[in-house]
């Protein structure tokens, strides 16, 4: 089961890492070179959400973290996939049953199965992706993403792009690691209006309530509204569900014109729509969840938070791709500046302050 | 139509009861719309974001004043619901009062805002598609006297079938082929069961779902997600119908669609004559009533039943292969999600005939594309509350029609021939 779904995004994922990011060829090079089956006797398991582990986004960019743990430090690893919220809790217990050394549980909506397993297992060390719990516990590491960062980018890049004058977009369901992503995308539209007086408006979004799916799996729901969004005069749009985002592509190829941004990986690699792909909001899953599982292999685990930003390259904004010609200059050099600013905090990315 | 030999008094107890309806829509009406602070004026756009022939101008309606004439209107019905009623056209009218009601909400709803209805009423008949073919089987099987609910399983397996068999061969006309061929063979399963080996129908029609989710799901994850070739199906493109696409409002809903939804309103024209004016459709609709009579006039039953649930798994496999071939092009496991019980219920709200099937499944297309375009216009009510509208409205509808249903009557009973 495992080769069949690991081999063919495999080779895809390891250059999508390489290229992207470099804090982790500095991992490679010190882990792989020197003892290549350091983690021979260690097990990674991963526990997804509902969108299941090939969903070409959220799932499969945390599956691809342990799948280069595999490859780099020959760690054993595992996946089970979760068909519905009550799965989530004897998911977990099947892999506390299995002795994995790592289980690593992808997504907020699994934050309460996790932490409880965490604290009625006090020796097993656990990982979870976008969920930060009130207290600490010393075997469960939180990694969060400040994605509203990238997406600050993403948002200033739409605003400058549009034709209508409009932007959209839209989540999965209404939570905090979904619509982080709107937030900075709302933002950067708004930065944007006022460095060059324009008027761009953000449909699917106003800083508290907006459009949803309300899962993360029907794409045919993720079609629907992008038409409506494109209807609406959109003609970029950011959704932020998962796999449903591919309705959106599918959408903008009835519709006849428009573009989109992708989120978690760089959805001009990761989906066959390549050349709709304006840029796409990175959340570097694999990175972190990766340098977990070599923490426990090295023995140097510790829970507590980790925040992706900016700064650490945590989160981040994919190349422009095919539109490269199209990104006009001047945004392209004003980018570096507002990285530098949001990670001093000169440059807000809270929608409520524009 | 083969309801209206009601009694007098029961016709008017009926009327009474439809009277408070009209007054319960009367007061949200008035209580909650008309009392609306959320903006003066509602603004509906006519126009095709893509362009058409010539610009309509948006449709800008003052809310309150708007309102109160719909109520006025709703009103007037309800006095003569109560007192001289209106007869055989009774249920017609409690249909006028439900779309006056619409009005008055999309009214409220876009309220200091803007709402597509091209966006609307495209959205609403893209989504009955699926609902309508999957109804459409129903509506076959049953009134040949088999109980078909394994329209989902039918669903799922024609749309995995159809995506690979559309990736395989790079061509949707294919594709489409596999995704009926899936139907069948679902249809097959159900048919062999229930008149050759006289199986109870709806446990039968239970595990085919089960078996179809679950071969699907498991092929899913151990063949199409190591192998992304096989998943990747060619879908069939929007079709805009020359010159007629171009009309403002009516051709971008009626004539910019795709090739499954000409083909489904194809399909209920053709069934409907079908079904009502044929020898084909008498004979068909003659072994779902008590079969013994159509042996005698030596009409075969059991190979009747046999053809009606293979036709219908045609158009559930149809129905299937809409997800993959047209909604998405992909396969992702459970996709359907649920929408082949909707097709049921589209059914029996349709009265078993495929007209009626249609217009519950635009019923049901309509208030699914509703959730969605209501979060545009950020109605005062939360985002996740509004997703359930469909659902809310299948149990309304239901709740609201099926008790004066009547059930083909040999309807999931084996027939011994004796």
């Amino acid at each position: 089961m495992l080769a069949a779904c690991g081999e063919a995004p495999d080779d895809d994922v390891v250059t999508d890492v390489e290229e992207t990011d470099p804090v982790d060829d500095e991992v490679d090079d010190d882990e792989v070179d020197d003892e290549p089956a350091a983690g021979a006797d260690f097990r990674g398991c991963l526990v997804t959400d509902q969108g299941g582990v090939d969903d070409a986004s959220f799932n499969e960019t945390a599956w691809a973290g342990l799948q280069q743990a595999e490859a780099d430090l020959g760690v054993d690893i595992a996946v089970l996939e979760s068909n519905s919220e009550a799965d989530f809790a004897p998911n977990i217990q099947a892999f506390i049953d299995q002795d994995c050394d790592l289980i690593v549980t992808v997504g907020f909506l699994l934050g309460e199965a996790t932490e409880e397993a965490a604290i009625a297992n006090p020796d097993q060390d656990f990982a979870i992706v976008d969920y930060a719990f009130d207290d600490d516990y010393d075997n469960l590491l939180e990694l969060v993403f400040a994605t509203e960062q990238a997406g600050f980018l993403a948002g200033y890049v739409a605003a400058s792009m549009t034709e209508t004058g409009t932007i959209g977009t839209f989540g999965g369901i209404n939570i905090p690691p979904v619509t982080v992503f709107m937030d900075g995308y709302l933002a950067g539209a708004s930065y944007y209006n006022d460095e060059f007086g324009t008027d761009v408006e953000v449909q699917g979004w106003d800083g508290s309530d907006g459009l949803f799916t309300g899962n993360f799996e029907s794409q045919d729901d993720g079609r629907n509204i992008t038409d409506t969004l494109l209807q609406a005069g959109a003609d970029i749009i950011m959704p932020v569900a998962g796999p449903v985002g591919l309705g959106t592509a599918t959408a903008i190829e009835d519709f006849g014109e428009g573009k989109m941004i992708w989120v978690d990986t760089d959805g001009y690699e990761s989906t066959q729509f390549g050349e709709l792909m304006l840029t796409s909001v990175m959340k570097n899953m694999d990175v972190a969840v990766y340098d977990a599982m070599a923490a426990v292999v090295d023995g140097t685990f510790e829970g507590g938070l980790y925040v992706g930003t900016l700064e650490n390259d945590g989160v981040g904004i994919a190349p422009f791709h095919d539109f490269e010609d199209e990104v006009p200059q001047e945004v392209k050099d004003a980018i570096p500046g507002l990285i530098d600013g949001i990670i001093a905090g000169e440059v807000s990315v809270d929608p409520a302050d524009y | 139509m083969s309801q209206n030999t009601l009694a007098p008094a029961a016709q008017r107890r009926r009327e009474r009861r439809f009277g408070l309806f009209s007054l319960l829509v009367l007061a949200v009406m008035l209580g909650v719309f008309a009392s609306s602070t959320r903006g003066a004026q509602a603004t509906f756009i006519l126009n095709d974001a893509r362009g058409q022939l010539f610009e309509l101008p948006d449709l800008i309606l003052p809310v309150v004043p708007t309102v109160i004439v719909l109520s006025a209107l709703v009103a007037g019905i309800a006095a003569r619901q109560f007192t001289r009623g209106f007869g055989s056209r009774a249920v017609v009218i409690v249909g006028v009062v439900a779309l006056l009601f619409v009005i008055a909400f999309l009214t409220w709803a876009a309220a200091g805002g803007q709402l597509s209805v091209v966006g609307l009423l495209r959205g609403s008949l893209a989504r009955a598609t699926p609902i309508a073919f999957g109804a459409m089987a129903g509506v076959l099987c049953e009134r040949a006297g088999v109980i078909n609910i394994a329209i989902e399983g039918q669903f799922l397996a024609g749309a995995f079938t159809a995506a690979v068999v559309s990736s395989i061969a790079g061509n949707p006309w294919v594709g489409l082929f596999g995704g009926i061929s899936a139907g069948v063979l679902v249809a097959f399963m159900l048919a062999g069961l229930s008149i050759k080996f006289q199986a109870d129908q709806i446990v039968v029609g239970v595990v085919l779902i089960v078996f179809a989710t679950g071969v699907t799901s498991f092929l899913n994850t151990q063949v199409l997600s190591g192998n992304p070739q096989l998943n990747s199906p060619t879908r069939f493109a929007s079709i805009a119908v020359p010159v007629l696409s171009e009309i403002p409002l009516i051709g971008p809903v009626l004539f910019r669609q795709s090739l499954l939804v000409f083909g489904m309103i194809a399909a209920v024209i053709v069934l409907q004559y079908g079904l009502f004016q044929t020898r084909w459709g008498l004979r068909l609709r003659s072994v779902g009533e008590p079969p013994k009579a159509a042996d005698t006039v030596g009409i075969h039953v059991l190979a009747t039943r046999y053809k009606a649930v293979l036709l219908g798994g045609v158009l559930a496999g149809i129905g299937g292969s809409w997800w993959t071939l047209d909604a998405v092009g992909q396969f992702s496991r459970e996709m359907t999600g649920g929408r082949g019980f909707i097709a049921l219920a589209a059914m029996l709200v349709g009265r078993y005939s495929p007209v009626g099937a249609f217009g519950a499944a635009l019923i049901f297309g309509f208030s699914d594309q509703l959730a969605t375009s209501l979060q545009l216009l950020r109605v005062p009510v939360p985002s996740d509350l509004l997703l359930t509208a469909p659902y809310l409205v299948t149990i309304v509808v239901v709740a609201g029609l099926i008790g004066r249903l009547r059930v083909p009557a040999a309807d999931g009973k084996p027939y011994v021939k004796q």
